[in-house]
């Protein structure tokens, strides 16, 4: 590092507070990668400048992504997952709904495809010492999308007061706030300025207000539901006039009085149209009629993987299957037998072959590589047969047992469900398989299964994915799983604001729930946004959002 | 004629009472809470608590059936539990959208088939008639979705002379609607024409056999006249009823048809309700679906009896 570098970068840790310099620390030391510093720096809240002068200082770069030569103007059609109810943002809880939500609403910030949070209606945070209070600045002179405005601190704690409130009908936000943040835990400082104080320490905050709560976009304080019928928000595309057939379609048309002048939309506007069949989804792209399908499987969508005409938007995501293993209950109250099934599976071939390799190896726990607070130096669990016939005989089960696998009938996963039962078959695991449609599964089986397999979405911090399904008291523990430990690991692991400090509780946790396991998790899985070669610009999200803003049409 | 008629009236509405008490027991029955199928199986409990009171989903069964069935009869279909829009608004879409494929897909394969099937019985045992009636059996025998997809990929994907976009803006010209809507017809035509031609072609050689024919042929007639005039008005009432009967598959059945061409009929109205136990909208739905049927059973016993009279005077007996 010269001397100017290092006269900035002492400049720069004036202004911060010991969190940051601390992050700083640890990327100079080369105990974090750029990436993970990048991450960790946009959720303690570093401006770009800042952000920039320390990359820079440790000899790294940072270049910005360019549309191209995109021309103004032009619509596009957008086939996309037809949405699962009333578009309204507290009861959305699909990829249908969320992503039309993010073209006309807008979130504090924007997580993006490497966990970075970008400031968007905040234009910095930062939180106490010990992260239990976030205080967020706010973006002025921003209007909404029908004219009216400008957006205000009210509005933003209206909107925060009305996701952390249990008593709003159909709150689907309550999965993310629930002991984190309380309707009196949100306040205004002053008219520029927004504080949380949470119901507890958790260094991951910000990303519960950004993008990864889609739930989250920010609405006049007035707003008394019925978005459906105005498609309010500040975001850069507003509702056309009679543009939303219920089942049908959305059409937008670009919002003339979007807040930011340097990036306004190239496109006049975006139709999408909903599809329930993939398939007819997948044929209607081939056929010219849609130029972007925002999500496709790789089981059926081997064709555009390979078709010329078509740009394959990949973005790894934390999207996996969970299988747990019942500990309370035959045969899986034996953890030796749960090992022996984990080293029964051979996860290599099954991405494969499910995933045409569109997935990542997972290590039956969630925390994936891609996550900043994950210890990659735990050793990957890999097929071992003669390992897993000993486990089997040293549990006193050499003569095999019995189980019933239930899972639901969706995208790959009674594939996978047949891989399981296949490799359970190799060491005396005899697995019967129960398949039912989605909503019989979550509604009998999922939390009363000795064996079951679970869709779970893509979150940009692993918390949720530590909690619901695996804390003593969680809600989603499907597995029964009561280990006392690990409570105490995931107590320290959610109020550590500090990235080392994350970085040594999660190979603890790693290390814990792969001598338990009470689940496997053999991959996490890719997202797949198909675009005609005409269309660039378009930026995705491993939670589905699609950014169109700078998208368009090539010249 | 009159009697006949209220007497099938009267007995429609009792079938649609049993149907009502039939699809209501039905939807409820399906397994899983409302709330927790709208807001998703991660949702909080207490946020699934707070819809399920808000939808009135939680009060006694039934409260919730004369509650529903009493705005029924007043014309009141409800609001859609998931897309909190009047069920009548969404039914009424999907049913004039089912109503003109339907309507397309008729005018095609009803002609088409009769007409088949009388030239195979004209024919029998001929190269004409094997070809009718084997190609339009297994025509019938391959299933909706095969047909559709390699339909799609021929005429749509490869040779681009039909568009595989179903839906036109709701101000294009009835020329460009019909025109969008031939594909999804196609495969339609083919499910239903070898089942129509057989039994046109049946009905046909029944008449062609008959005494009255002979009789008709051995007074001198033409024989263009015998067939129109006496073989047709006879051979055709069996396929004035399988033509009925095949209206209520044609506007409420075409689910697959439907998904496959993206096509936002009433099947795939009912499919998504179900799927997301959305009662209202099931109930109402399949009331309609019902009434519909009915309603073309209705007109073909009408049509029957004006063709043959021991039909409508049998009660008398």
């Amino acid at each position: 590092m010269d001397r100017e570098a290092q006269r900035r970068l002492d400049e720069v840790r004036k202004g911060r507070t010991e969190l940051e310099n601390n992050a700083i620390d640890e990327l100079i030391a080369g105990r974090v990668s750029r990436r993970e510093f990048i991450r960790f720096a946009t959720v303690l809240g570093f401006s770009m400048p800042a952000l920039g002068v320390v990359l820079e200082a440790c000899s790294t770069s940072s270049t910005p992504t360019t549309s191209g030569n995109i021309k103004k103007g032009g619509r596009l059609n957008v086939g996309h997952q037809t949405p699962a109810g009333a578009m309204d943002p507290i009861l959305t809880n699909d990829l249908g709904r969320l992503t039309i939500l993010g073209q006309c609403g807008e979130y504090l910030a924007w997580s993006d495809s490497n966990l970075h949070l970008r400031p968007v209606l905040a234009t910095s945070w930062t939180p106490n010492s010990d992260g239990t209070e976030w205080t967020f600045k706010i973006r002025q002179n921003v209007k909404y999308n029908d004219g009216s405005g400008p957006m205000t601190v009210d509005d933003v704690v209206a909107t925060f007061k009305r996701l952390a409130d249990p008593t709003v009908t159909g709150n689907n936000a309550l999965s993310n706030f629930k002991g984190v943040l309380s309707p009196t835990g949100v306040s205004k400082v002053d008219n520029q300025t927004v504080k949380f104080t949470l119901d507890a320490a958790n260094g991951n905050f910000p990303y519960l207000v950004s993008s990864d709560n889609y739930n989250a976009i920010i609405l006049p304080a007035s707003y008394n539901g019925g978005w459906d019928q105005t498609f309010i928000g500040t975001g850069p595309f507003k509702l056309k006039a009679g543009g939303y057939v219920v089942n049908d379609h959305v059409s937008l048309d670009r919002n003339p009085t979007y807040w930011d002048p340097n990036n306004q939309p190239y496109l006049d506007g975006l139709d999408f149209k909903f599809y329930d069949s993939e398939p007819s989804a997948i044929l209607a792209f081939q056929a010219g009629s849609l130029d972007v399908y925002t999500q496709f499987s790789v089981a059926n969508g081997q064709g555009l993987l390979t078709d010329p005409n078509t740009t394959v938007i990949d973005i790894p995501t934390s999207a996996h299957r969970q299988v747990h293993l019942r500990v309370d209950q035959p045969p899986f109250n034996d953890k030796l037998v749960r090992q022996a099934m984990a080293l029964a599976i051979d996860r290599p071939t099954i991405i494969t072959g499910l995933w045409n390799g569109k997935a990542q190896l997972a290590n039956d726990h969630p925390l994936f590589k891609m996550y900043p607070s994950s210890d990659t130096s735990i050793a990957q669990r890999a097929q071992d047969i003669t390992k897993a016939k000993s486990l089997m005989a040293q549990a006193g089960k050499a003569s095999g047992v019995d189980v019933t696998l239930y899972t639901e009938k969706v995208q790959e996963i009674p594939a996978l469900a047949a891989l399981l039962v296949s490799a359970g078959g190799q060491i005396g695991i005899r697995i019967t398989l129960n398949l039912t449609d989605s909503g019989t599964y979550y509604d009998r089986y999922w939390l009363n299964s000795p064996m079951g397999i679970t869709d779970y979405g893509h979150r940009g911090v692993p918390n949720t994915f530590l909690s619901a399904p695996l804390l003593s008291t969680g809600t989603w523990n499907a597995a029964h799983f009561a280990n006392p430990t690990y409570d105490g690991y995931y107590a320290d692991y959610v109020k550590a604001v500090d990235l080392s400090a994350q970085k040594a509780v999660s190979g603890k946790i790693e290390q814990l729930l792969l001598d338990e396991t009470p689940m496997l998790i053999p991959y996490n899985y890719d997202f797949l946004t198909a675009v005609k070669k005409k269309v660039s610009g378009l930026e995705t999200s491993g939670m589905g959002h699609m950014n169109f803003r700078l998208a368009g049409i090539t010249s | 004629m009159l009697r006949f008629l209220l007497r099938r009236v009267a007995l429609a509405l009792v079938t649609l009472w049993v149907l009502s008490v039939i699809i209501f027991l039905a939807s409820h029955a399906l397994p899983g809470d409302v709330g927790r199928r709208i807001l998703g199986p991660f949702a909080d409990p207490r946020a699934v608590a707070t819809l399920d009171h808000s939808l009135g989903v939680d009060r006694p069964l039934l409260v919730q059936y004369l509650t529903w069935i009493g705005g029924f009869v007043h014309g009141d279909l409800g609001m859609s539990l998931s897309f909190h829009v009047p069920v009548s608004q969404l039914l009424l879409r999907g049913l004039g959208n089912s109503v003109k494929l339907a309507a397309v897909a008729f005018v095609i394969v009803v002609p088409l088939s009769i007409f088949g099937g009388i030239v195979a019985a004209l024919r029998r045992g001929r190269l004409l008639d094997r070809i009718i009636t084997v190609g339009g059996l297994s025509a019938t025998a391959m299933p909706e979705f095969v047909t559709s997809i390699v339909l799609i990929l021929v005429l749509s994907i490869s040779l681009k002379v039909l568009p595989i976009s179903v839906q036109v803006p709701p101000d294009a010209d009835p020329l460009t609607q019909i025109y969008h809507l031939i594909l999804p017809s196609l495969p339609l035509v083919l499910v239903l024409f070898g089942y129509i031609a057989r039994i046109t072609r049946a009905g046909m050689i029944e008449a062609l056999e008959s005494d009255y024919t002979r009789t008709a042929v051995l007074k001198g007639l033409p024989w263009r006249t015998v067939v129109i005039r006496h073989v047709l008005r006879n051979a055709l009432m069996p396929t004035i009823a399988v033509v009925a009967t095949q209206t209520g598959y044609l506007i409420g059945g075409l689910v697959v048809i439907e998904t496959m061409f993206n096509y936002q009929g009433i099947g795939q109205l009912l499919f998504t309700a179900v799927s997301q136990k959305d009662f209202p909208l099931i109930q109402a739905g399949v009331m309609t679906v019902g009434i519909v049927y009915l309603g073309a059973t209705l007109l073909a016993d009408i049509s029957y009896s004006l063709l043959n009279p021991r039909i409508r005077l049998a009660g008398r007996e």
